[in-house]
């Protein structure tokens, strides 16, 4: 082992990596370039960005006016999901703020409600839910059934189903009911930005590193400085190492600054083994590195290595399941993810951190994150020494 | 005005000659919406969740029967002996039902039963989803079991307006459309003004007689028309694939199509004025363009959910207000009087653009 160490850090290759590095502290925009964006975006993104469905706009019809069409509004408001917005004279006046987009929701109550709770007959209350976005829909309906839900309880408390039973059909072959008691594991305040700064964590990694990587080597062929590196005695394969290597320290600086901020400033729960995450965001290091070279192996100036980062990026990042949910995709678009880094690496920060999964649980991603860095490494070889010759 | 229109020209046959950049500035876009406009969803369906049934009655395989119908979950069975949390931190499930013993007994007797529900808060929205669905799913099966003798006194009836099967497709291709148009325009035309100034080609147009308005003018027109063609190919999509339509008066939205391609176009043209280094442009549009209209601008995430002190972010982006617009003339419905404040808005931050542009010329041409 030790043996194989010393030939692949040979003191060619430590020559080349302490050039490298001095070329780097000269080159201070690009470590700060390497540093600075991510950890700002991370803090950024973690802060701004949020699926919580609160505060809904809720515009309110009342043609009941009485104490029980008051109590059903105030229960419907008095939860942090909605917001009292404004009362509406008539439906139509509802149906056009609701188009304006001065509301989410708006909630139609009739005006026989009192008449036909005492009279224990059924009354029918009418949502009007925005449903632009599926999800805030998804979510703000099921809000309003379960207050409707404690709400017919409430009633039944105070006896006034009482008459209802009496309508009904006598009591003895009633069956019980079905409670539903869920619990939510691992995160039980839903803090959402635990699952935005878990995700973005992995995408800036992959992505600031194939960005700089393919920049920084396209600098040294566009200025033909490669030439000399050729001229030396320096395989192919130590040029490469040397020039991977200072990259790799400072993105791991960053990806532990990360860790640090995921800790303090987000306050994610550090529930499984620390090594596995910094194990994991090495080889994602590792991954968005060779992709970079990959690309600017193909390419001949920085501005075909920018452009080619525009045409791989955004699916990258799309089809990652660090935004959003993989599940939420279409099934050929899940198959697909099994092929981005990204999402190995989002799955075993997830799971490691707010799950506390072990190796156990996770080796399949680890495994896939392996094998992808080994090919990518080895193709970015391949095409480094392809290119040369 | 014809030194405007001659300027334009001579751009566009510029754009027409690199017939490479040409396809990819057409295609990329398309190919841009079909993937995303796909991909980006909150909603999930067919999640996998683990049902442990530890009754084995009929009345349990009734629920069961029940969850495994919904097009939200999955059910796959798990062996009594199991853990379901180990199921979850291995990732091949999201949520974990589990059936009491003695369930079917409780339930004839008419004692209320419990049954309980473990979702992974990992993904806190799609938790909340999958509790939503379940109780959903619950209710609708007490009230067919035991609801014929247990009418609730009080009904809602909900009403889904604008998008009545909540498609996320429909919420979610117009704004991957805005997303398209707000990178590819303005990275083209970066390039095109930092050529000149990496080129030195803009000494040509100094000893010229145009003037910077002209000039710029006239370079913009040039982009924005590459932005008319993108979005109508992408328009094409929007309306077959995404299965929109207009939902009402189109000409806000017309008006704010042609302020919003003089936005990015006149976006592009300021970054490549200012930063005469075509890589450098580059980086500074993908910010720009893409990473700030993809996440601030209430594309994925809503607007309304940034916090306060960070709202100010997203609301000079400009991408929001467009993507507000559009959701509005192929959904909502609006009309102006919805949307006139957001247009304004738009033809404000294109006229900043515009005028940091001719800035950055002036000091370009000082400094030459």
């Amino acid at each position: 082992m030790f043996r194989v160490f010393q030939n692949v850090f040979n003191y060619r290759v430590l020559a080349l990596i302490r050039k490298e590095f001095r070329q780097i502290r000269r080159d201070r925009l690009l470590a700060i370039w390497l540093i600075v964006p991510p950890a700002l975006q991370l803090l950024l993104f973690g802060f701004a960005l949020s699926a919580t469905v609160t505060d809904l706009r809720l515009g309110i019809v009342d043609d009941s006016r009485t104490r029980e069409s008051r109590e059903l509004i105030s229960d419907l408001t008095e939860s942090r999901s909605f917001l009292a917005s404004g009362y509406y004279a008539s439906v139509d006046d509802l149906s056009a703020a609701l188009s304006r987009g001065d509301l989410a929701a708006g909630v139609v109550i009739p005006y026989d409600l009192t008449r036909n709770l005492e009279r224990g007959r059924q009354t029918t209350v009418q949502f009007l839910l925005n449903a632009m976005n599926a999800n805030t829909a998804a979510i703000a309906q099921s809000f309003a059934q379960g207050v409707m839900q404690s709400y017919n309880a409430g009633l039944a408390g105070q006896g006034i189903h009482a008459s209802f039973q009496q309508i009904a059909a006598p009591d003895v072959a009633r069956r019980g009911l079905v409670q539903l008691n869920p619990a939510y594991l691992y995160n039980p305040g839903l803090v959402n930005s635990w699952f935005i700064v878990t995700g973005m964590f992995g995408l800036l990694l992959i992505l600031n590193g194939s960005l700089v990587t393919s920049g920084s080597m396209v600098k040294e062929r566009e200025r033909g400085t490669i030439e000399q590196l050729l001229m030396s005695p320096a395989s192919t394969s130590e040029i490469i190492i040397a020039k991977i290597m200072p990259l790799f320290v400072l993105l791991c600086f960053v990806a532990v600054l990360a860790v640090g901020m995921l800790k303090f400033a987000f306050g994610v729960p550090f529930r499984g083994g620390l090594l596995l995450v910094l194990g994991g965001a090495a080889l994602c290091i590792l991954c968005g590195i060779s992709i970079g070279t990959v690309i600017a192996t193909f390419s001949k100036s920085a501005q075909q290595a920018q452009l080619a980062s525009f045409f791989v990026n955004p699916p990258l990042a799309s089809l990652s399941g660090a935004v959003t949910p993989i599940e939420a995709m279409p099934k050929v678009l899940q198959a697909l993810t099994i092929f981005n880094p990204i999402h190995h690496f989002v799955a075993i920060a997830r799971a490691s951190l707010l799950k506390g999964s072990g190796i156990g649980a996770l080796w399949p991603n680890f495994l896939a994150l392996g094998a992808f860095t080994a090919v990518l490494v080895t193709v970015s070889v391949w095409r480094f020494r392809r290119q040369l010759s | 005005m014809r030194r405007i229109i001659a300027q334009a020209r001579k751009e566009l046959t510029q754009i027409v000659r690199d017939y490479r950049t040409l396809t990819l500035a057409l295609l990329l876009p398309l190919l841009l919406l079909l993937l995303l406009g796909a991909a980006i969803a909150l909603t999930v369906t067919d999640l996998p969740i683990v049902v442990q049934d530890l009754d084995d009655s009929p009345a349990s395989r009734a629920l069961i029967d029940a969850f495994r119908a919904s097009i939200t979950f999955h059910v796959v069975t798990l062996p009594t002996n199991w853990q379901p949390q180990d199921t979850f931190t291995s990732n091949t499930a999201r949520a974990a039902l589990i059936i009491p013993v003695h369930f079917e007994r409780d339930v004839v007797r008419g004692f209320n039963t419990t049954v309980q529900l473990l979702i992974d808060g990992s993904d806190s929205n799609t938790a909340q989803l999958v509790s939503g669905d379940a109780s959903q799913i619950v209710n609708d099966y007490n009230q067919r079991n035991a609801g014929s003798t247990r009418p609730a006194a009080v009904q809602a009836a909900m009403r889904l307006w604008y998008n009545p099967n909540r498609s996320s497709k429909k919420f979610y291709g117009p704004g991957v459309f805005v997303l398209a148009l707000s990178m590819f325009p303005p990275l083209l035309a970066s390039l095109a003004m930092a050529k000149e100034g990496e080129q030195m080609t803009i000494m040509q147009v100094y000893v010229s007689s145009i003037s910077a308005h002209e000039f710029l003018l006239g370079k913009i027109f040039a982009f924005m028309i590459v932005a008319f063609a993108e979005s109508l190919i992408m328009m094409i999509f929007l309306f077959t694939y995404f299965g929109l339509s207009l939902a009402g008066d189109p000409t806000p939205f017309l008006v704010a199509t042609v302020l919003y391609a003089f936005c990015v176009a006149a976006f592009g043209t300021m970054i490549g004025a200012a930063i005469p280094n075509q890589a450098a442009a580059m980086q500074a549009v993908a910010l720009g363009g893409f990473l700030l209209v993809f996440m601030l601008s209430g594309l994925i995430y809503p607007v309304d959910n940034i916090p306060p002190g960070l709202r100010w972010v997203s609301s000079i982006i400009w991408g929001r207000y467009y993507i507000e617009i559009m959701r509005d003339a192929l959904l909502q419905g609006g009309g102006w009087p919805a949307t006139w404040f957001k247009v304004l808005i738009i033809a404000v931050i294109g006229a900043i653009f515009y005028g940091l542009a001719w800035r950055s010329m002036r000091r370009m041409q000082v400094r030459a």
